[in-house]
């Protein structure tokens, strides 16, 4: 039995980390040998400078900037993202005009809505960018968002959008959170349809308002699904590579307002003078800062509160 | 109170008759919250589905459109349908063949991620032994690893294994960037399964792995669903990866691939109604397939929500 | 990689796989980067003759990988054609974007393409790759004759500054620029007439036609605020126009305050004084270069700062009578050191062949071929831009833009600048400096301050150990 028990165990893990270790671990382990090197990425030569990138890294107001907008970002999109999805959810679903003695119902349409929700999921980053870069458009007369702005009276808000170094990685985060809302409204819609009637029922009865309802009722029973979105979210988030760097201006602009590590380190290993070595450093360094998101999270979630 | 006006609102359903609206003071109340609740739910939710769906319905116009249209008049609608931007971006830029990889790839990669993933996570979620913690760590510490920087030392391995620039080489990365997100899930999952039908099945004298398919694997389906859905999402929109891994013939390109070629092209050549048609083509058999399996996807995540 | 398998590879195999359960960092370095390995493969050579000058083997496979852009790659395609036709192989191309990330991998490998053209937004560091060593010298090629005419070497028929252009810092030319950019200030020859307005000779001059659009609705600039370094092809010239070609190639050398000269100084007052009238086209600092080219091809904006290929580029939306012509710099007047009339030009589209690539001869040669006149009236009849080729536009009906382009290269003799800074030091002025300017042009700093800052950037630039320094010659 016992030794049935490890060979099953060895047999059930090794294809997962064989790929595992081959393909995510064993570059990674790499990663960091050649952050401590001078590699260019262009030759096979390299020299082991010992700590110099990582002291360079330090020294660097950039790379500071931009992983503070990571953490903006790590904080700010997922939050917003969830509330939304959360919002939307508890609209679709006990929003609804009561029919007959059913005490909470869901919006009529809620199908369709969740439809719709659910489109900017379907569609690749490349899409969204360049959707948005017309919607962004600053132009007063052409710019999508300025000629609705006008129409509905609010001229004096136009903006130049991703032009505005106060606005951009706001304007960034905005299509952030619209391409992953739906997804959200989805899974949390399918959380709360499958807690039973009878316990709104009961609160109701109770006198509770719908919003007290949602905060005493919905959230609990979905934390576990809100944590799990929670940490994909923050996965997004961390990674929003592809977003700054088809949308912002001047790579990560205005002024480096948009900046984030992975773009940082893309500039600075595939373009700027290749310097490999420094990009890996940045990229260790960021790893540091997401396990240290990834173990608060974990700490938090309920889930893992059963195993620590 | 206006409350009652907006329960007024021209369209809304017929109140039912005998329907107790004024009988009792407490209950009027709450009903007219429900009312408003109702009212507001509605306005912000067309409010959200405008936002979501006229773009994409502006991009849908606008491949009918000229690229001189587009750009002058983005606004309108089109003037004179133009179908050969679609018949183009199918034809010349192959978009019909990247649809096709894209979906072997995300199909094999995803199958491939949730039996290797549900393997790994039942042995670490339900055995002891020496390690466990370890590689636990090792794969839910994955999430955190930026794609972007392995980039380089990944080219190098898989141009070892020799399955750089292959379909095959491309779903072996896919899995293997999937199984982070997949293993803390699917953990977890199996941790709050019932041990009591695997340890009677064990009593009977099957084994660990019959167990495993024909017990845990049944039982574990609602979660298993919900991590393919992850799965299949997240892996249809990879950028980085198919850019740098599959950059070989273009016959084995995936979507993405396509789409920021098509982006790119369009910025030095203004060949906007091609992108938009490309969009389009890239987008609506994926909204289909979605429209019509919505309810499966939906059962699925409600069955893994609340496990 | 072969697609026999081999003994080696199935033992690489094993290793890799290996790797996973003893992560040995030794084991590791050795699976990442000595897989180059082959450093001895065979490179392709056939017997040179006078029609194989550079000793091209027949049938021998030649990997092409090139950018696609503005200029497509149906030009590049033609070239291949002849090249197939007389070798006896098909050359394996492939046009994509995003060179860099794609190629930078192949080059650490061992493995690079043949031939490239290595443009683009996202393309390799060339002047890192020719420090490196990665780059065939392409002298061989130069000193071959030419295909019309095999007394002719093919270096005698290049306009002059294109070798130039593919050196860093050394003799050899590691990159042939194969298109020929006119740089300037781009505008509507019918909107002018029609509004009865002349191209500005002096900054003065300027701002008082920016008045007069102003006042007819019309912005006198706009620039695209996503690529802020496209005001940098009329700005950095201009340093050069009013103070000389001293004060652009100081500036290229990175030479100390080589930004805190009067020159500068004047040139960047202007900009600073644009912007504070408000003369550059509102929201231009979000556009993209497309958003911009369609406002300006509206007649919402007078002039653009652009490259030649601007005519291209903006044909979807270019109206048919709009009658594009290039204006030469504006400058401050007659004290400057070079007359109205100098112009910015430069060429472009870096081609380069791989040292240690399989057939270095035949990416020579498939560059020889493009150099044809054949195929250089091709690429000029087709893109509507100039090649390095001299005389290359002789005989053709050329464009309304082409033909203003090549009037006013003629017509600036010995006065064409370059500004080096923009191929030698990317970051530096695309994105450092491109920020400045950013700023600039919103009024968010002074000329005083952009002076200031840039030359900052410039000596971080210079002190920073990791970025390989040129000079000019």
């Amino acid at each position: 039995m016992r030794h049935g028990k490890y060979r099953f165990i060895i047999g059930f893990l090794a294809i997962p980390l064989a790929l595992y270790g081959t393909l995510v671990i064993s570059p990674f382990v790499q990663d960091f040998q050649i952050s401590l090197t001078d590699w260019t990425g262009l030759t096979p030569d390299k020299h082991y400078i010992g700590f110099d990138n990582y002291r360079k890294i330090i020294h660097d107001h950039l790379f500071w900037q931009s992983l503070w907008h990571n953490v903006l970002l790590l904080l700010i999109v997922p939050i917003v993202t969830l509330a939304f999805g959360l919002f939307f959810a508890f609209m679709l679903n006990v929003g609804g005009r009561r029919k007959g003695s059913a005490s909470v119902a869901g919006v009529r349409g809620s199908g369709f809505y969740k439809i719709v929700f659910f489109f900017p999921q379907v569609l690749s980053v490349t899409v969204i960018a360049i959707l948005w870069q017309q919607i962004y458009n600053p132009d007063p007369e052409e710019g999508v968002l300025n000629v609705i702005l006008k129409d509905v009276g609010l001229g004096s808000l136009t903006q130049s959008w991703l032009g505005d170094p106060k606005l951009a990685l706001a304007c960034i985060m905005a299509v952030m959170v619209w391409a992953n809302v739906g997804f959200y409204v989805v899974l949390f819609s399918a959380g709360m349809s499958s807690i039973p009637t009878e316990i709104y029922e009961a609160a109701l009865l109770d006198g509770a308002k719908r919003f007290t309802t949602f905060f005493k009722v919905t959230l609990p029973l979905l934390s576990d699904t809100v944590a799990t979105g929670w940490v994909y979210m923050g996965i997004i988030a961390m990674d929003a590579f592809a977003f700054v760097q088809l949308m912002s201006v001047n790579n990560g602009g205005p002024n480096e307002k948009t900046d984030v590590v992975p773009l940082l380190l893309y500039k600075t290993a595939f373009r700027d003078n290749s310097q490999y070595g420094l990009a890996a450093a940045m990229g260790v360094a960021m790893l540091v800062v997401t396990l240290l998101f990834a173990v608060l999270t974990l700490r938090l979630s309920r889930r893992e509160r059963i195993e620590f | 109170m206006t409350t009652e006006t907006i329960d007024e609102v021209p369209g809304s359903a017929p109140r039912k008759p005998g329907s107790p609206a004024a009988s009792a003071t407490g209950w009027k109340w709450r009903r007219s919250e429900g009312g408003v609740l109702n009212a507001f739910s509605h306005a912000f939710l067309v409010i959200w589905a405008l936002m979501v769906g006229l773009p994409l319905l502006w991009a849908l116009w606008s491949s009918f459109k000229s690229s001189g249209d587009i750009l002058s008049h983005p606004m309108s609608f089109p003037t004179h349908f133009k179908f050969d931007n679609w018949s183009h971006a199918w034809t010349k830029a192959h978009m019909g063949r990247y649809f096709v990889n894209t979906i072997i790839v995300v199909g094999f990669s995803t199958a491939g991620t949730m039996l290797f993933g549900s393997m790994a996570a039942y042995v670490l979620a339900r055995f002891e032994f020496p390690l466990n913690r370890l590689i636990y760590f090792l794969f839910v510490g994955g999430m955190a690893f930026p794609v972007v920087m392995v980039l380089v030392p990944l080219f190098f391995v898989t141009t070892n294994l020799g399955i750089i620039n292959t379909l095959p080489g491309l779903i072996l990365v896919y899995i293997a960037y999937s199984l982070p997100f997949t293993v803390f899930f699917m953990t977890s999952f199996f941790r709050t399964l019932p041990t009591s039908v695997a340890e009677a099945a064990l009593v009977d004298g099957a084994s660990h792995t019959r167990t495993f398919f024909q017990i845990m694997v049944p039982m574990a389906r609602p979660g298993i669903i919900s991590i393919g859905i992850f799965n299949v999402l997240g892996q249809w929109n990879q950028y980085l990866l198919p850019l740098v891994l599959n950059q070989g013939d273009t016959s084995k390109w995936v979507l993405t691939q396509g789409l920021a070629d098509l982006a790119v092209q369009q910025g030095y050549q203004g060949d906007w109604g091609g992108l938009f048609a490309g969009l389009s083509i890239a987008m609506l058999p994926v909204l289909a397939v979605y429209i019509v399996f919505q309810r499966q996807v939906q059962a699925g995540l409600t069955a893994g929500a609340l496990k | 990689m072969g697609s026999e398998i081999n003994r080696r590879d199935a033992l690489k195999r094993a290793m890799a796989v290996g790797l996973v359960a003893i992560p040995s960092a030794s084991v590791l370095t050795a699976c990442a980067t000595s897989s180059g390995g082959d450093k001895n493969k065979p490179v392709a050579t056939g017997t040179k003759s006078a029609a194989n000058p550079l000793g091209v083997k027949n049938g021998a496979p030649l990997e092409a990988f090139v950018f696609k852009g503005g200029f497509g790659d149906d030009y590049i395609k033609s070239a291949e054609a002849v090249y197939n036709s007389t070798y006896g192989t098909t050359v394996k191309h492939t046009g994509t974007q995003a060179i860099g990330p794609k190629l930078q991998p192949r080059f650490a490998n061992n493995t690079p393409p043949d031939f490239m053209d290595n443009s683009g937004a996202d393309n390799l560091d060339t002047a890192a790759l020719a420090k490196e060593g990665k780059l065939l010298d392409l002298t061989p090629l130069l000193n071959a004759p030419t295909i019309d005419d095999p007394s002719k070497k093919v270096s005698d028929v290049l306009i002059a500054g294109t070798v130039q252009q593919g050196q860093f810092g050394s003799q050899a030319m590691y990159a042939l620029n194969y298109a020929f950019t006119v740089y300037g200030s781009w505008y509507s020859n019918k909107l002018f007439k029609e509004k009865g307005w002349t191209y500005p000779q002096t900054f003065d001059e300027a701002i008082a036609l920016g008045a007069k659009a102003k006042a007819a609705g019309i912005a006198l600039f706009t620039y695209p605020g996503k690529y802020p370094y496209y005001v940098h092809f009329d700005m950095f010239a201009q340093f050069g126009k009013v103070g000389g070609k001293d004060v652009l190639n100081a500036i290229d050398d990175l030479e100390d305050g080589a930004l805190q000269v009067d020159a500068v100084k004047q040139v960047v007052q202007y900009y600073e004084e644009l912007a504070a009238k408000k003369l550059f086209l509102a929201g231009s600092e979000g556009k993209t270069h497309i958003q911009m080219q369609t406002d300006w091809t509206k007649y919402k904006a007078a002039l653009v700062a652009d490259g030649s290929w601007v005519e291209n580029e903006a044909a979807p939306t270019m109206p048919k009578d709009f009658d594009l012509a290039v204006g030469p710099l504006v400058g401050g007047g007659p004290s400057d050191k070079l007359p109205f009339g100098t112009v910015y030009a430069a060429a472009g589209e870096p081609f380069i062949v791989a040292a240690n690539g399989k057939n270095p001869a035949g990416g020579m040669e498939l560059l020889r071929i493009m150099l044809s006149k054949k195929q250089t009236d091709n690429f000029t009849n087709t893109i509507k831009s100039l090649t390095c080729v001299q005389g290359a536009a002789d005989g053709l009906t050329l464009t309304p833009g082409l033909a203003s382009a090549s009037a006013a290269l003629k017509a600036a003799g010995d006065n064409v600048l370059n500004a080096r800074i923009q191929d030698w030091y990317v970051k530096l002025n695309n994105e450092t400096i491109g920020n400045l300017t950013a700023q600039l042009l919103t009024g968010q700093i002074n000329a005083a301050k952009w002076i200031e800052q840039a030359q900052k950037a410039c000596d971080a630039t210079k002190k920073d150990s990791s970025v390989p320094k040129f000079k000019h010659v």
